[in-house]
C-alpha cells in the first residue's frame, strides 16, 4: 500500500485502501500498523486533523482492529 | 453419347478436390424422371456421382452456372455455359460401402451423374444398423432417412447451432427422444442443463426433472448441490469471500480444513483417511458453522486486550435470563457482544484476530440467509445441521445417493433444471455440476457404473450463456474438459447455442458432428463454417435460407455432409418454448383478450418467495 508523508510528532506516512477499507500508519519509531475496516470518512478526518497523533490516539488506536505488520 | 437418363454432363476442370462439370447439351434443366421419381438437377446441396472404373465417386454441388466456369475459360464463354462446380467428400466401389476420403480423382471427361434415390440409399440408408438412430429424412428424398451415428455423436460431441426459432429446442428433443428409446437403448443416460425449463414437457415420461423450488405435483424433485462437495476455488467463487489476501485466504483454508477433520473424525468415510485428505476433499463441513466460528473469532469484543484474550474473556451480552446471547447457528443469528468502551475497570477491547474479513463475514451473513440459495447452502438431507449440544452434526445422506438420483434413477434422461438459480451464480453453478459429474465418473471408470462402461451424455443448453469465448469461468473449464478429455472417459457433450460466436472457439471446434440450423447473423455462420474443413463452405452458404426444422449435419456421426429435415416430435413431445401470443385467435391471452381485474398481491407474493409456482391457481383463473 503506498503511504504518503505527514508532519506528525509521532506519525511518520498514513496510507488507506477504500477497497478492503484498511488504514495503515508508519510511526515515526519504524512500527508499520494496519487498521481494519476504517471508513473512509475517518481517513480523511485525520488526514485533516490539527494533531494527526491525537487523532489517532483519540478516534482510532482502539476502536479498530489492528495488526502490527 | 450416353444412353443414361442420370447423365449430366462431362468433367472439365480438377482442382483438389473442387472439380467442374461442363452441363451436356441434352441434358435437361430443371425436372428430370428415373423410375418414376422426380430429380431437380443443379441444384445447390445435390448429389453428383462421377464413375471411375469401378469406383464410384460422391461429390456436392456447391455453385451452378456462369460463375462455376473454370477461372481459364472465363474469357472464352463470357455468358457462361452450364457449369456445376463440385466439392468431392467420398467414394464407393460398386456394391459395396460408401467411404469418406478419395483414393483417386476423376480426369477430364469422366462421366457425371445424378444421384437418385437408389445410390442415396446405399450411401446412407442403413436403417437396421443398431448403432444408428434416424433425426429425420433427406431434405432432398423425403422416402431416406437421416440416420446418425450414436457412438460418434456422444463420444466425438456435437453441436446443434441455430437462430431463435430455426428448430433447435426440437431438433435436441428428437434427438433425444431417439436416444432414450427405452427398447433400442434400455440403459441410455443423459444429463440435460436446461437454462430456462424448456425440457420438463416434452420428454415428461423418459426424464426425472430435479429443480430448485420444485413442484412436487408435476413430479419434480428438488435440486441439491451440497455447498460442501465443491473445491475450495469452487466455494469462494459463490461466497463473498472471492478475492482474499493471500494471508486471510490461507488462515480460511486453515479453519475450512479444521472442520472437514473434525468431520472425518466424528464420521469415517471410506477412501479418505486424516492423513490423505486436503481442503477440496468432498467432505461435509458446515458453512453455517464456518460462519459463526469466524465471527465469534474476529467480530467478537473482550474483557482482556488482545495479547490475553481466550474464549472465556468474550464479552457476550446476557439475555433477561441471564444467559448469554450466542445467537443461533442454523438460523444465522450472531451473538450479541458489549459495545467496547475506553476507559473504565470493565473495559471491553475489540477482538485481536488479525484478519480483514469482517465485511466478507457480514456478506455471507446474508448469503446464507437468502432463500434463493437454499438449493446450495441447505441442501436438504446433505445439509449438516450443527448445534450447540452437537457441533459436529452429519448430514443423513452422502454424495453417493446424489450423484445416484442424477445419473442412476430409473429413467434415462435427467433434467437439471436451473431456471430458478440467481444469474450471478449461474455460470459458477453449471462447472461445479459438471465437474461433480466428471470426477465421479472419472475415477469409477473401471466400475460398471463409471463412464467407460455406461457413458453419459451432457446437453448444455443455450450454451453461449456460460461458454463464452476467452472466459475463465468455471462452467468453460469443465466443458473444455469434457470435450477434450472426455472421450477417453465416456462423457460426451452435446452444446446447444443461436450464438456459436460467443461461444469458445476451442470448444466448439472439438465437437465432431455439428447440427447447424438456420443461422442469420454473418459473425455466427463464419464460426461455423471455419469449424468444418474448406471444401464444404459452398454447402454452409445456405445457413440463411434453412427451413425451420432443416439441418446440415456434417461430422464424424454422419457418412456423408446431409442437409436433412429434422423429424418434428410428436405433439406431447415439442419442447415447452413456444413464444407468447401477442394476438391468439381463441382470446385467451396477449392483447386481444379481454382485460379483467388482476390481482396484483398475487404477482408479489411470487416475486418474494421468488417461485412462479409458489401460488396454486396462476393465471388461468379471472
Amino acid at each position: 500500500m503506498n503511504r504518503a508523508s505527514v508532519s506528525s510528532s509521532n506519525v511518520a506516512s498514513v496510507g488507506y485502501d477504500p477497497s478492503t477499507l484498511t488504514l495503515e500508519v508508519e510511526f515515526n519509531n519504524g512500527s508499520i500498523y494496519q487498521y481494519f475496516d476504517v471508513p473512509e470518512i475517518v481517513y480523511h478526518e485525520l488526514m485533516r486533523a490539527s494533531s494527526i497523533g491525537k487523532f489517532m490516539h483519540a478516534n482510532i488506536r482502539d476502536n479498530y482492529r489492528n495488526i502490527k505488520i | 453419347m450416353p444412353n443414361s437418363p442420370t447423365y449430366l454432363g462431362t468433367v472439365q476442370d480438377v482442382q483438389g478436390a473442387t472439380i467442374s462439370i461442363a452441363l451436356d447439351k441434352d441434358t435437361v434443366s430443371g425436372l428430370a424422371f428415373i423410375d418414376g421419381h422426380g430429380y431437380r438437377i443443379g441444384q445447390i446441396g445435390s448429389f453428383v456421382r462421377i464413375s471411375i472404373g469401378f469406383t464410384d465417386l460422391f461429390g456436392i454441388v456447391s455453385q451452378v452456372g456462369a460463375g462455376a466456369v473454370p477461372e481459364a475459360l472465363a474469357k472464352v464463354e463470357p455468358y457462361g455455359y452450364r457449369w456445376l462446380k463440385v466439392q468431392l467428400v467420398g467414394e464407393g466401389q460398386r456394391s459395396s460401402e460408401f467411404k469418406r476420403g478419395i483414393s483417386q480423382y476423376p480426369t477430364i471427361g469422366d462421366e457425371a451423374h445424378l444421384v437418385t434415390e437408389q445410390d442415396l440409399t446405399r450411401i446412407y440408408g442403413r436403417p437396421d444398423a443398431p448403432n444408428f438412430v434416424r433425426v429425420g429424412s433427406l431434405a432432398s428424398a423425403e422416402s431416406i432417412p437421416a440416420l446418425i451415428d450414436i457412438d460418434r455423436l456422444i463420444t466425438r460431441h456435437s453441436a446443434v447451432l441455430g437462430t431463435t426459432g430455426a428448430g433447435k429446442s426440437t431438433t435436441v428433443a428428437s434427438l433425444l427422444a431417439s436416444l432414450s428409446d427405452p427398447d433400442r437403448y434400455p440403459a441410455a443416460r443423459i444429463i440435460v442443463l436446461d437454462i430456462h425449463g424448456e425440457y420438463h414437457a416434452a420428454l415428461n415420461d423418459r426424464a426425472t426433472v430435479f429443480r430448485v423450488n420444485a413442484d412436487k405435483a408435476r413430479g419434480e424433485q428438488p435440486l441439491f448441490i451440497p455447498y460442501w462437495a465443491l473445491s475450495f476455488d469452487e466455494l469462494l467463487r459463490v461466497t463473498p469471500f472471492q478475492g482474499l489476501n493471500d494471508a486471510d485466504r490461507a488462515a480460511l483454508v486453515e479453519k475450512v480444513k479444521q472442520l472437514k477433520l473434525a468431520s472425518l473424525q466424528s464420521h469415517v468415510r471410506s477412501g479418505v483417511t486424516a492423513d490423505t485428505m486436503t481442503v477440496d476433499t468432498p467432505i461435509p463441513f458446515s458453512i453455517h458453522r464456518l460462519w459463526y466460528d469466524l465471527h465469534r473469532y474476529v467480530c467478537s469484543t473482550h474483557t482482556a486486550p488482545s495479547a490475553n484474550q481466550r474464549g472465556t474473556t468474550e464479552a457476550i451480552e446476557l439475555g433477561p435470563t441471564g444467559q448469554p446471547i450466542l445467537g443461533d447457528i442454523m438460523k444465522v443469528n450472531p451473538p450479541q457482544y458489549r459495545p467496547i468502551t475506553s476507559g473504565g475497570t470493565d473495559r471491553v477491547y475489540l477482538s485481536g484476530a488479525p484478519l480483514n474479513i469482517r465485511r466478507q463475514i457480514m456478506a455471507t451473513e446474508s448469503l446464507l440467509r437468502d432463500s434463493r440459495y437454499d438449493f446450495m447452502f441447505r441442501p436438504g438431507p446433505w445439509c449438516p445441521n450443527p448445534t450447540f449440544q452437537n457441533l459436529d452434526a452429519q448430514p443423513t445422506q452422502d454424495l453417493d445417493a446424489l450423484i445416484k438420483e442424477w445419473v442412476g434413477g430409473d429413467k434415462p434422461i435427467t433434467i437439471l433444471d436451473l431456471s430458478g438459480v440467481p444469474v450471478s451464480i449461474l455460470e459458477d453453478l453449471i462447472g461445479v455440476l459438471i465437474r461433480l459429474l466428471f470426477d465421479a465418473l472419472f475415477w469409477a471408470r473401471f466400475l460398471p457404473e463409471g463412464g467407460r462402461i455406461r457413458p453419459l451424455l451432457f446437453v448444455l443448453e443455450e450454451a453461449h450463456a456460460y461458454l463464452n469465448a476467452g472466459n475463465a469461468g468455471a462452467a468453460s473449464i469443465a466443458a473444455r474438459r469434457i470435450v477434450k478429455e472426455g472421450r477417453k472417459y465416456g462423457l460426451g457433450a452435446m452444446i446447444v447455442s443461436q450464438r456459436p460466436a460467443e461461444i469458445d472457439p476451442t470448444i466448439l471446434s472439438q465437437c465432431g458432428t455439428m447440427f447447424a440450423m438456420r443461422l442469420a447473423n454473418a459473425t455466427d455462420r463464419s464460426h461455423v463454417t471455419g469449424t468444418v474443413s474448406d471444401n464444404l463452405e459452398g454447402l454452409f452458404s445456405m445457413l440463411p435460407t434453412l427451413r425451420t426444422g432443416e439441418a446440415i449435419i456434417v461430422g464424424e456421426a454422419v457418412h456423408l455432409p446431409l442437409r436433412a429435415q429434422i423429424d418434428a416430435p410428436a405433439k406431447n413431445r415439442r419442447p415447452d418454448s413456444h413464444d407468447p401470443k401477442i394476438y391468439s385467435p381463441d382470446a385467451s391471452c396477449g392483447w386481444n383478450r379481454h382485460k379483467q381485474s388482476e390481482d396484483y398481491a398475487r404477482l408479489l407474493e411470487t416475486w418474494r418467495s421468488e417461485n412462479p409456482r409458489s401460488i396454486n391457481n396462476p393465471g388461468d383463473k379471472p
